[in-house]
């Protein structure tokens, strides 16, 4: 809960982009504020709301499928044997 | 807050070693599960995890070193070992596929009709397709030092333009060499010639296109404005495994495609 107040506040403090279409704007000092901010939030999430999606997406996808290979092990450990 | 007192990074704990080895296991239970069992699920979920991962891992030292400001010059050294350390072993393990071409082809056995190339392989005209590969390789690394030294130089415009130039000669040799795939009258089946030219020539043209994605990745760095005409390590990084797979092609064209037919 704490950690979502943060990544808040975090997403508050981005400044909008004015910069023209053609040329490309330095936005380093902007993003260097944003990450050097003392706020213990580890770096993996550190920019923002996005990040805590992709990082959970992630989990998601690889504390899953591994669930579902070992489940696909024992399918085929155990094979169905023809009468 | 705490300030270290030492020179090193001591990185935030991250998911993305964990989240890596499972994607790693993923795609090889995947691999058993294509092969015996008719199904690409799991491999493909293991790949798509790798790439999630892949990206979050980078974008993390890219915010650890340009936003955070963590690479020292002690650091950056370790980042410079590791490199060259990661290109020896890729070195290491193109030797293998060499070997297995050499193995064979210096002392062509009887099935093969006791010659190089052997009976009823037509192999390409290496003064055709492969030397213009050649070509577009050698140039790419004149334009990939033309970066580097805009870069040292502080030519943001030149930078980006040579660059540029780099990753299409990479596009360009990848589609020459899939169309050379395509139009090859043998395949990867026609026995330990066609064994030795597609697993060497293939795992080449999959670190082009790594070498071109890494370039790429470069590019849009460039162009936010990561890098600086002294701190660049991820370019020279990109540029150092860009002149490896050069290399590579260059021992692949003298041996298979010009020594080999």
């Amino acid at each position: 809960m704490l950690r979502n107040l943060l990544a808040l506040r975090q997403i508050a403090q981005r400044t909008i982009s004015t910069a023209s279409r053609r040329h490309f704007e330095n936005k380093v000092p902007q993003k260097q504020k944003l990450f050097q901010e003392d706020n213990d939030i580890p770096v993996h999430l550190k920019g923002g709301v996005a990040d805590g999606l992709l990082y959970r997406a992630t989990m998601f996808l690889t504390v899953g499928g591994t669930a579902y290979a070992i489940y696909q092990l024992a399918v085929a450990s155990f094979p169905k044997k023809p009468e | 807050m705490n300030h270290q007192t030492h020179a090193f990074h001591m990185v935030n704990p991250s998911p993305w070693p964990l989240t890596g080895a499972l994607s790693a296991l993923l795609i090889t239970s995947g691999l058993t599960m294509w092969f015996h069992f008719n199904s690409m699920t799991l491999m493909l979920l293991g790949l798509l995890a790798c790439i999630m991962t892949m990206y979050q891992w980078w974008r993390d030292i890219v915010r650890e070193g340009t936003y955070q400001g963590h690479h020292t010059p002690t650091v950056q050294k370790g980042l410079r070992y590791g490199m060259v350390l990661f290109i020896i072993s890729e070195v290491f393990f193109f030797a293998g596929f060499f070997w297995a071409f050499y193995h064979s082809s210096l002392a062509p056995t009887p099935e093969l009709g006791g010659y190089w190339p052997p009976a009823g392989i037509n192999p390409l005209n290496p003064t055709e397709v492969p030397l213009l590969n050649t070509a577009i390789l050698l140039a790419s690394g004149v334009s990939i030092t033309w970066a580097h030294h805009s870069l040292m130089e502080g030519h943001r415009k030149h930078v980006i333009q040579s660059l540029l130039t780099t990753i299409i000669l990479g596009i360009y040799f990848t589609l020459l060499q899939a169309s050379e795939y395509f139009e090859a009258p043998f395949t990867i089946s026609d026995g330990i010639y066609g064994s030795t030219f597609f697993v060497a020539t293939g795992f080449h043209g999959l670190h082009v296109i790594i070498g071109s994605t890494f370039l790429t990745v470069c590019l849009i760095r460039q162009l936010l404005f990561h890098f600086t005409s002294k701190h660049h390590f991820g370019f020279e990084a990109a540029a150092w495994y860009w002149h490896f797979v050069d290399v590579v092609w260059l021992f692949l064209y003298v041996s298979i495609y010009w020594w080999g037919s």
